[in-house]
Order: structure tokens, then C-alpha cells, then sequence
């Protein structure tokens, strides 16, 4: 396997992650009611007693309620987060270290942006890409198919993760698994 | 013939003992010489070896330098998910001081806005120089964060607040003292009791001997020891009961060479860290730093007279004086020691009348540990002789990074204990403890841990030790591998609620029940998992048989054996609440499996970082599959048996999770996740008696109450690729439109959908109705 084909697709990689990333971070956040400055108020008795204070030997819910009752509504996303602007300046310092061939120090930066940017494919993209420049695919293929779990409807993102897979999977000798990555990029 | 060989050589002794008489006494001083020459090399030889058995022993007890244990440290940065209230907090955890903002290590609050002076910090990465940061905070979130004085950055780490001390290198948790740290008045009580003479003697006191020789032999028993501090050091070293002269006389010279190498001081405090003061089971306890926390559950610097003279005391016989087992003897010893306090002028007289009259001051259940978060630093340690090298270990001084939050650890104490009283009352009330485990969902990285009701006191450490049938937590996996056969299983296939009895070759018979006793016919698989029933999860479950859901159970991370018996379908398999944490890490991230840790670094004293773990994942499932399960996961929340989690969170956070319980309410349990964290619970009794709890009323109160308080992000799955969302009428189990009866929006792995499709028979007004209520949701 080429490194030089593993660094172009990486450089693809890069290239997408960086591309009009700078957005807000995704998802809105659960606010406390009353924020935790203060010690949280206790629960409401009255409201508590109707559920949790009925003894019974059952896991179920007491109330049988009518069937037709509204379905709630499942939550779930077509795509990851984007990358915050401070998990971005993280990426770039890992590019750098990267650049200067320090895989570790480049996995470190990387590590930090994950904790605070867990749901965005371009942080494990960028994880697996610093896993090939250390030579360790193994972890590198992990974090290639947990990037692509989180790529969601974003085909850019996807054909960019099949590709990197496929060529990480050419580099440990696993052909027929990098065809298939590949005939998974051309159907995007 | 024995006897005629005696007698033929009786002849020959006359003569050589006449040869003897002549020569005597230049024979036999040479011979007196001789001997003694060996004895002495011999003597020289033993002194030498003494000396190297007793120096090395005494060097591995000094005080040493503990490990240094961090929390995580917080990250500010725009965006980022703290409150106010959680960053002071922070800021006075890593001891910054209220104050202008100016100086490093200060900061200044005015309602949300903060200005702080950091003080810097040399992570194992690199340098956190000092800066001067503001921020304001709205909504739980840090908003224009921005770097006022020193270099410019988008994201800026706090100093790591400092949350305890450890010594890696030993297994059990050890309390040094300082001898400039120690109150005085104990090494003087203890010297006036024990060895008056201990910093003029040279290791033994002869006199001492001699006088409590006398005592003893009018006494006709041993009453009396004579033995310096030094020679109750060497004892300690080498702990055995037997009490041989030739053993006194090694602890003699090992004494006199202790006292040769090392100054009193340096005798005297490792005397304090090391000398035996009681027993918890196999585990000895030594020093009275460990035995002011076991017997008090207090830091030694906090004692008062009375409880020093208890354990000055307690040197003469820490069993026959336990002050839990025997409290009048051990008053009477106290009272003895006070008396001889005051005599030696330690203390004058009413102090001594005061300390007589107060009660032993014994804490209920002995404590080991003076760390805050003794749950989570001992889960710390167990990583550590996990992951990394004892030589490493045993190095001075190291620093530990870890990942605990205070934030979330602060959150989940106050929901164990705030909760807890409230589930039952009486006895079993008495009886019920609680344990809480949070984990970064998408790290593995613990957060927090709370190990029992009280979680300042270190002891059982049940988030890790209490393994206990998870019951119905079980459901999840048996449910994903039947959905990863798309072609037998989707989300509402119809599953049989029905009783029936298993028979063994051996003629048991095994007849499952559900909880309530009903039994509802047939129901889609998405509710039987939300509603938690018991028959079809045992249908579902022989069907695609034990093995597969054992298989599934190891892939997501069990290690110990488990059980083939089919009862192992509802839950007969026993884990920790940490085991449980880490299987479900697998379900909250679309399948893939991430090591749980609490440690991301572990640095020498110089810096120098030591071998490294670094993030992992593993695909364990079908993320599409596990899609599909994470959607009955949160139905559970929303509609199911978890449902009673938003009398405390908000609607908006979305969450998913699974209710465990076990008979008769032995084990509650709740697992479950936001976007951010995973959080299992367990509520239960140490004596794994009844309650009248479920995983409903027992251990999601505390969940919930934990979730809660934590700004977080709503739990919301990216779907992958091949899942696709459709309205579905599962009755009829067909397609259908968004605002007919019974439609329900259901994802699929691509090609299981249905293929038919009912029309709706509602009219234009319910279309209407359902248009304005999707409007105003």
C-alpha cells in the first residue's frame, strides 16, 4: 500500500473536516431548571407519591393507558455535529504536530478535541489519520468506522471515510474489504 | 555387641584425660580463643545481616512523598456546558480565591460574567501558561470567552484541582504522617505510656528490662514489657506472636543498629506511620493516621485528647483494647492513659477531668481512607496496578490525572443522598444503600462514582464489588441480536405475551412470569423491550437462542462466566454496576465498545510521562441494528417503564435507557443515557434482603435526579447508513400515514420495512387536528 495514497485521502480528509466547519456547535443544551447555583429543589412530594411511592412487584407503569395515545417522537439526527471552533484550533495544532511527525502529540490534541466534540465525524477521521501516520491501522480502521457512523446523510463525509477505509484496509492486506469500502464510496 | 564395644573402649579414656590434666590451660585457652574469634565473626556476620534485614525494612516504611491525584481539568471555551454556580465551584476546588481577578490564582464574579486569573500549569502535553480569561455565562453555557492578557486561545484549560493523595505501589490505601504534621501532644502521651526515655536511650533501656523483669517475676506472668519504641518497631516489622529469647535478642540488636543509622526523629515517625493498631479483616491496620480514620473517620490533626489517649492506649493490645468490641475496657485503658498524661504534666487537670468524661468518640463503621472521592480513587488504583508497571509505581511523587469530574461527582452524591431517604422508610429504609456510576458516553472516561449512601466513607466499595443479578437490564441484548437478523426481526414484529413452560432433561420445569402477572397476547417487539415483559423477552430470546445473547453480552464487555440456563434471559447474571456501565457504553455509541478509564496520564516527579492509554473503540455491533434499539430505548422514557424520569428532567432532554429488577425488589437498577453521559444506577441492600422497590421507583429516581441537575445535550442518534425512517401502523403491519390512528414513526434497516400499505381511514379533520398539533408541539 502507498503511504502516498493514504496521505492524499487523509489530506482529503483534512481538507473536508476544515472546509466551513467553523459553525456553532450542533445539538441545543438541557438547562437545569433553576440552574445549579443553588442546591436543586427537591422533588415535588405530592407529584412523586403518584408514582414512585405505590409499592407493587411490577416494573410496569400502574396506568394502563388507551392504546391510541399519541406515539412518542423518537429524536435522532441525518448527520454529526460540526466542529466547534475550539475543538477546531485543537485539530489545527494536531495538524501541526502531525506535520512535524509527532503522531502522539497529534493523537493528544485529537483526544482533547473528542471529549468535546464526541459526535463529530471529522474528529475521528482526523483520529484515524494520526493512528496511519504512526503506522498502528488497527485503531485507524476503528476510528474510520466511527467516523462513518456518525457521517449520517452527509455524502461528502461518507464518500471521504469509505475512501480512507478503503485504504487502510489495502495497508493491513485486506483487499476484498477495500473494494468493498470503494464500490461503497462510488455509490455515494 | 553395642555393649562390648562400649566396654572395649573404656580402657583408653583413663590415659587421655591424664593428657588432658597436663596440657590444660594453653589448650584450652586456645581453644576459648579460637572459639570465641568464631563466635565473633560469626556474631559480625549476624550483626551485618541484621543490620541489612532491618535497614531495608525500615527504608521501605519511611514516609514517602504520595502520588498526586488531579481531576480532569475544565475546559473553557465558547460553547462550553458549565453553570456558574459549577465553575466557582471549580475555581475554589483548584483554589483560586474570590477576589479582583487580577492576581493569578483569583478570580471576580459579577452574576454571569467572570474574569480569572489563571495560574497556570504544566500538563503532561505541555504548558498552560497564565492568562487572564472572561467570560460570561448564559443558559449553562460559556459565552464570549475570550483571552484578555497572556496568549491567545480559542480553548484554555483550568489548573486540575488536586483531589487526593495515593501510593500506587502499595495494594491498600495508606495514611503517612509527617512528624511536624502530627499533633504534639500524641508522640508525648505515647513516650509518657511507653518509653519515657526514648530520645536519651541507644535503642534498648536495660533498666527498663530489668524493672519490668522483677515486675513480671512477682507477678509470676508477664505484666509488663520493657521494650523501647525502637524494639515495638522492630517488632512491627516482622509481626509474629512467638516470644523466644533469641528472637528478643535479634529485636535487641536490630534496635541498636536502627538507632546506629537513623536519627529519633526519623524512628519516631516511621514508628507513628507503621505501629499495628488493629485489624478489619484480613487487612491489618498500621500507623495512626489509618487507625484515626478506621476508628474515628477523622484526619489525625482533628483528634481530640481524649481519642489521642485512646490510641496511645490502643499500643498495648489494639484487639483486647478494640474500642468497637470491648468500649469499657478501652475506656478504662483510656482513662489510664489520661491519667498518665496528666502526671507527666501533658495536661493539667481539668482538661484531663474533661477528656475522662467524654464518651470513646468511635465512628459507627470503620473508614479507610481520607480522600474525598475514596469510590473513585480506588477504582484509580485498581486502573493503575491494571495498566501500569509496578516498578513504575513505586516511583516517588507521581502525578495522576484523572477523570472525574467534581461537577457531575458533586451531582451525583447530592442525587444518592438527597433520594435515597425518600424511597423507603423503617428498616428496610436503614438498610437500603445506593450506588451511582457516570461515564462520558463517547469517552469511557468515568466521571464520577458514588459507592454507597454515603460516599465520603470509604468501605465496601459497591459500584465495583456488589455483584448483583442485573434482571431486566439484560433485555437490550437479547432484543439487538434478534434485530440484527433484519429479515426475522424488526422493531414491530409482533412477539408473543404468553405464558408457557420450559421442560429440562432432568424433568425441571421452568414457567416464567411477567411482573404483573397479565399476559396481553401479541405485542410489537419496540414495546415489549419499553414495557419491559418478561414472556416475550424469553420468546425472543430462546429463539434466537441463549448462546447468541451470550455472544452479544461478550462482545459488549463480559468477562466472567455466565449461565446458559435460560433464567439468564431475565437477568440471573450477576455484575457490578461499573460492569453494567461498560456494557451499555456499547449501546449509547451505535455499538461500538470503548475500555472504561480513570486515568489519561500518569507523569514521574520530573514530568516525564509514563506508558499511556489512549482512547479506543471497537465496533461490537451493527450500528444500524443497535439504531433500532437505542429508538425502544428511548421509547422506554418517553412511554415505557422509565416514563417517571420526567417528573424531574425536563421534557427537552431526551434520553434513553432500561429498568432492572429483581425478585422480590432485591436489586433495582437503572441504566440509561443522554447525548452526553451514561449513568447507571443500583439501589438495593447490602444483606440482599426485599424491598418493596423496581428499577422504576428505586434506582431511576436517583438516575433522574442525577440527569437532572447536569446541563447536558438530549440524546439524539445520527442515523447510519442503511436506516430508514417510516410511518408505520404496527397492528396492521403496514405503512401508513403520519396522522393516522395508531401510526408511529419506526426506523428500518433498509429492505425489512413493510411492504403493504393501509390507507387511512381517518378523515380531513383528523388530518387537519394532526397538521395544527404538529404545529404547536
Amino acid at each position: 500500500m502507498s503511504r502516498q495514497g493514504i496521505f492524499y485521502v487523509s489530506m482529503l480528509a483534512a481538507f473536508l473536516s476544515l472546509a466551513g466547519c467553523a459553525s456553532g456547535p450542533g445539538g441545543s443544551i438541557y438547562v437545569p431548571a433553576g440552574g445549579t447555583e443553588r442546591a436543586p429543589e427537591p422533588p415535588q412530594t405530592t407529584e412523586e407519591k403518584g408514582e414512585t411511592q405505590v409499592w407493587r412487584k411490577s416494573e410496569q407503569t400502574e396506568s394502563r393507558e388507551p392504546e391510541q395515545q399519541r406515539s412518542s417522537k423518537p429524536s435522532y439526527q441525518d448527520a454529526g455535529d460540526a466542529l466547534s471552533p475550539a475543538a477546531l484550533s485543537l485539530v489545527r495544532e494536531a495538524d501541526g504536530l502531525l506535520k512535524r511527525g509527532d503522531a502522539q502529540g497529534a493523537i493528544v490534541r485529537l483526544e482533547r478535541a473528542q471529549r468535546i466534540a464526541p459526535r463529530s465525524a471529522e474528529v475521528y477521521f482526523k483520529l484515524s489519520e494520526a493512528y496511519v501516520a504512526g503506522n498502528k491501522f488497527g485503531p485507524a480502521e476503528q476510528f474510520t468506522l466511527k467516523g462513518l457512523s456518525l457521517a449520517g446523510n452527509d455524502t461528502r463525509m461518507q464518500r471521504a471515510g469509505w475512501l480512507l477505509l478503503a485504504d487502510i484496509r489495502r495497508a493491513r492486506g485486506n483487499l476484498a474489504g477495500a473494494s468493498q469500502a470503494e464500490e461503497r464510496a462510488a455509490a455515494l | 555387641m553395642k555393649k562390648n564395644s562400649s566396654s572395649a573402649k573404656q580402657p583408653n579414656k583413663k590415659p587421655q584425660k591424664k593428657n588432658a590434666r597436663n596440657g590444660r590451660r594453653p589448650w584450652f585457652w586456645k581453644l576459648f580463643l579460637r572459639v570465641s574469634a568464631i563466635g565473633l565473626v560469626l556474631l559480625a556476620c549476624w550483626m551485618v545481616y541484621l543490620d541489612a534485614v532491618v535497614t531495608s525494612r525500615f527504608e521501605g516504611r519511611r514516609f514517602e512523598v504520595p502520588s498526586r491525584v488531579y481531576a480532569r481539568p475544565l475546559e473553557l471555551y465558547s460553547g462550553a456546558g458549565v453553570s456558574s454556580g459549577a465553575l466557582e465551584r471549580e475555581l475554589t476546588l483548584a483554589g483560586y480565591r474570590k477576589g479582583d481577578g487580577a492576581k493569578p490564582g483569583s478570580y471576580r464574579r459579577n452574576g454571569g460574567h467572570f474574569i480569572i486569573s489563571t495560574r497556570g500549569f504544566r500538563f503532561p502535553d505541555g504548558n498552560e501558561p497564565r492568562r487572564t480569561l472572561s467570560l460570561n455565562i448564559y443558559g449553562d453555557r460559556i459565552q464570549g470567552f475570550s483571552v484578555s492578557s497572556g496568549d491567545d486561545a480559542a480553548i484554555v484549560r483550568l489548573e486540575p484541582a488536586r483531589i487526593g493523595g495515593i501510593y500506587p505501589a502499595h495494594k491498600e490505601d495508606r495514611i503517612l504522617v509527617r512528624l511536624e504534621e502530627v499533633p504534639e501532644l500524641l508522640p508525648q502521651a505515647l513516650m509518657a505510656v511507653e518509653d519515657r526515655n526514648f530520645y536519651s536511650h541507644f535503642g534498648i533501656a536495660p533498666a527498663s528490662i530489668g524493672r519490668a523483669m522483677l515486675a513480671n517475676m512477682r507477678a509470676g506472668q508477664i505484666v509488663q514489657g520493657g521494650s523501647t519504641l525502637t524494639q515495638q518497631l522492630v517488632k512491627n516489622f516482622f509481626l509474629t506472636r512467638d516470644q523466644t529469647l533469641l528472637r528478643k535478642g535479634n529485636e535487641a540488636l536490630m534496635s541498636i543498629l536502627l538507632e546506629w543509622h537513623y536519627e529519633k526523629d526519623d524512628i519516631l515517625e516511621t514508628y507513628l506511620n507503621e505501629v499495628y493498631l488493629g485489624q478489619a479483616g484480613t487487612r491489618s491496620i498500621n500507623g495512626f493516621g489509618l487507625a484515626s480514620q478506621f476508628y474515628f473517620g477523622e484526619s489525625l490533626k482533628d483528634l481530640g485528647v481524649h481519642q489521642i489517649a485512646l490510641l496511645v492506649g490502643m499500643v498495648k493490645g489494639p484487639s483486647y483494647y478494640n474500642p468497637r468490641r470491648h468500649p469499657e475496657r478501652a475506656t478504662q485503658r483510656r482513662n489510664l492513659v489520661i491519667s498518665e498524661m496528666e502526671d507527666a504534666g501533658l495536661i493539667d487537670s481539668a482538661k484531663a477531668a474533661r477528656a475522662r468524661g467524654l464518651s470513646l468518640g468511635v465512628s459507627a463503621k470503620p473508614s479507610y481512607s481520607e480522600n474525598r472521592y475514596p469510590a473513585y480513587i480506588d477504582l484509580v488504583r485498581r486502573h493503575l496496578a491494571r495498566d501500569y508497571k509496578e516498578a513504575d509505581l513505586r516511583s516517588e511523587g507521581l502525578r495522576i490525572f484523572t477523570t472525574l469530574n467534581p461537577a457531575i461527582q458533586y451531582a451525583a452524591e447530592y442525587a444518592v443522598t438527597d433520594t435515597l431517604p425518600r424511597l423507603a422508610s423503617g428498616d428496610v429504609g436503614k438498610a437500603l444503600e445506593a450506588t451511582l456510576v457516570v461515564t462520558a458516553k463517547d469517552t469511557g472516561e468515568v466521571l464520577a462514582l458514588v459507592g454507597g449512601k454515603d460516599p465520603q466513607f470509604a468501605g465496601f466499595n459497591r459500584a465495583l464489588d456488589a455483584n448483583r443479578p442485573i434482571g431486566s437490564l439484560i433485555k437490550p441484548f437479547t432484543y439487538l441480536a434478534a434485530l440484527e437478523q433484519p429479515d426475522r426481526y424488526t422493531l414491530m414484529t409482533p412477539v408473543l405475551d404468553k405464558s408457557f413452560t420450559l421442560e429440562f432433561d432432568d424433568g425441571r420445569r421452568w414457567q416464567p412470569k411477567n411482573y404483573s402477572g397479565e399476559e396481553r397476547g401479541e405485542v410489537p417487539l419496540h414495546r415489549a423491550l419499553s414495557k419491559s415483559y418478561n414472556l416475550p423477552a424469553v420468546r425472543v430470546g430462546l429463539d434466537v437462542g441463549v448462546p447468541a445473547v451470550i455472544k452479544t453480552l461478550r462482545a459488549f464487555g463480559v468477562v466472567t462466566p455466565i449461565s446458559e440456563y435460560p433464567s439468564m434471559l431475565l437477568g440471573s447474571v450477576a455484575m457490578s454496576p461499573v460492569t453494567v456501565a461498560q456494557i451499555y457504553q456499547g449501546l449509547a455509541t451505535s455499538g461500538f465498545n470503548t475500555p472504561l478509564r480513570t486515568i489519561r496520564e500518569v507523569t514521574d516527579s520530573a514530568g516525564g510521562a509514563l506508558s499511556r492509554y489512549s482512547l479506543e473503540v471497537d465496533q461490537v455491533a451493527d450500528p444500524a441494528a443497535v439504531h433500532l434499539l437505542q429508538y425502544a430505548m428511548q421509547e422506554t422514557m418517553q412511554e415505557g417503564t422509565g416514563r417517571s424520569a420526567y417528573y424531574s428532567v425536563s421534557k427537552e432532554l431526551t434520553l434513553a435507557g432500561k429498568t432492572g429488577t429483581t425478585s422480590d425488589g432485591r436489586d433495582s437498577w437503572f441504566a440509561g443515557f443522554s447525548g452526553d453521559l451514561l449513568a447507571v444506577a443500583w439501589v438495593g441492600r447490602d444483606d440482599n434482603g426485599p424491598t418493596a422497590l423496581t428499577g422504576a421507583t428505586g434506582a431511576l429516581p436517583v438516575w433522574s435526579r442525577f440527569m437532572a441537575q447536569v446541563p447536558q445535550h438530549g440524546f439524539s442518534p445520527v442515523v447510519p447508513d442503511g436506516v430508514s425512517y417510516h410511518w408505520v401502523n404496527p397492528e396492521k403491519q403496514a405503512l401508513t400515514d403520519e396522522y393516522c390512528d395508531n401510526a408511529r414513526l419506526l426506523p428500518f434497516i433498509s429492505g425489512s420495512e413493510p411492504t403493504q400499505r393501509v390507507s387511512c381511514s381517518g378523515t380531513l379533520e383528523r388530518k387537519i387536528r394532526g397538521w395544527f398539533e404538529g404545529l404547536f408541539q
